[in-house]
């Protein structure tokens, strides 16, 4: 490489790493997740300050899902829908894609206010 | 580039290009779970039209584009956040273009990922009202490095692809 392609590769690497580090060491609370339960917010939990797996029941109008935290991921484990579609979803880490129980109009997804 | 309708052909097309770049792209999921981070391949397009046809002909074909692609994302919102990145881009990369070297185009594309994310944040920051949005700034940042290097290496061969149709720059 000559010298003015290395001087930017250089420096494009060095910010790349910096902008990465602060992130990843100082990022928003990004591992936050939000239950909506019709449209409502019904509960938030900090995923980052997750020590030890625990569970607890959401008691929608239409039915009720067992929602399962661990640290850093959230998931669906009981439900009494018909289709167990939220179940079988798994445990979700990010912002992709939301938990989504439609008969109980539930919401789950992770790092949105 | 000779005459007026090869022009209006060729900008037609590129337009048609990036548009469809634009799409693809969106059907991809995203790699790293930061919001707002893609590869961007649509800017491809932009860069590569500013090289071949010049600064004003690329600005119009990323205007068109933009308010294309938001008939194909139906949302209002999503013109405001490409227009804010896709302007601020263009105005960078082509502030940048004659200053650098063919063989650094990359660093012109990466100047303009950095300023496309910059442009982002701000209207995401401006459209939510909380500052605290700006700490993805450096996650952003490290994106728009990594996604505009790749970019950019990937105008470079355009660009150089081009040329064996007698398609060449016209800065």
């Amino acid at each position: 490489m000559k010298g003015k392609t290395l001087f930017w590769v250089v420096l494009f690497g060095a910010l790349a790493a910096l902008g990465a580090g602060i992130y990843l060491l100082h990022g928003p609370a990004v591992r936050s997740a939000a239950i909506y339960v019709d449209g409502a917010l019904y509960r938030t939990v900090d995923l980052g300050a997750v020590a030890e797996p625990y569970s607890f029941t959401v008691e929608t109008p239409d039915g009720w899902n067992t929602v399962q935290v661990s640290p850093g991921s959230i998931r669906v484990t009981d439900a009494d829908c018909p289709h167990q579609d939220c179940v079988k979803q798994g445990a979700i880490s990010d912002g992709a894609i939301p938990i989504v129980c439609l008969p109980h109009r539930l919401v789950i997804r992770i790092g949105e206010p | 580039m000779r005459g007026k309708t090869q022009k209006l052909v060729f900008m037609a097309l590129l337009t048609a290009l990036e548009l469809t770049v634009w799409v693809i792209e969106g059907q991809i999921p995203a790699p790293v779970p930061v919001p707002g981070v893609k590869l961007g391949l649509a800017s491809v397009v932009t860069l590569t039209a500013m090289v071949v046809m010049g600064r004003k002909e690329a600005g119009c074909i990323l205007l068109a584009r933009i308010v294309l692609s938001a008939l194909f994302a139906g949302s209002f919102s999503a013109i405001l956040f490409s227009l804010a990145g896709g302007v601020l881009s263009w105005a960078v990369m082509g502030a940048l273009l004659g200053l650098f070297p063919e063989k650094l185009l990359w660093v012109v594309s990466v100047f303009g990922a950095i300023a496309h994310n910059a442009g982002q944040l701000l209207a995401a920051a401006a459209v939510t009202r909380t500052a605290a949005i700006f700490w993805y700034g450096p996650a952003l940042l490290a994106a728009a490095i990594v996604t505009g290097a790749f970019t950019g290496l990937g105008t470079m061969y355009l660009v150089r692809a081009l040329e064996k149709y007698q398609i060449g720059r016209n800065r």
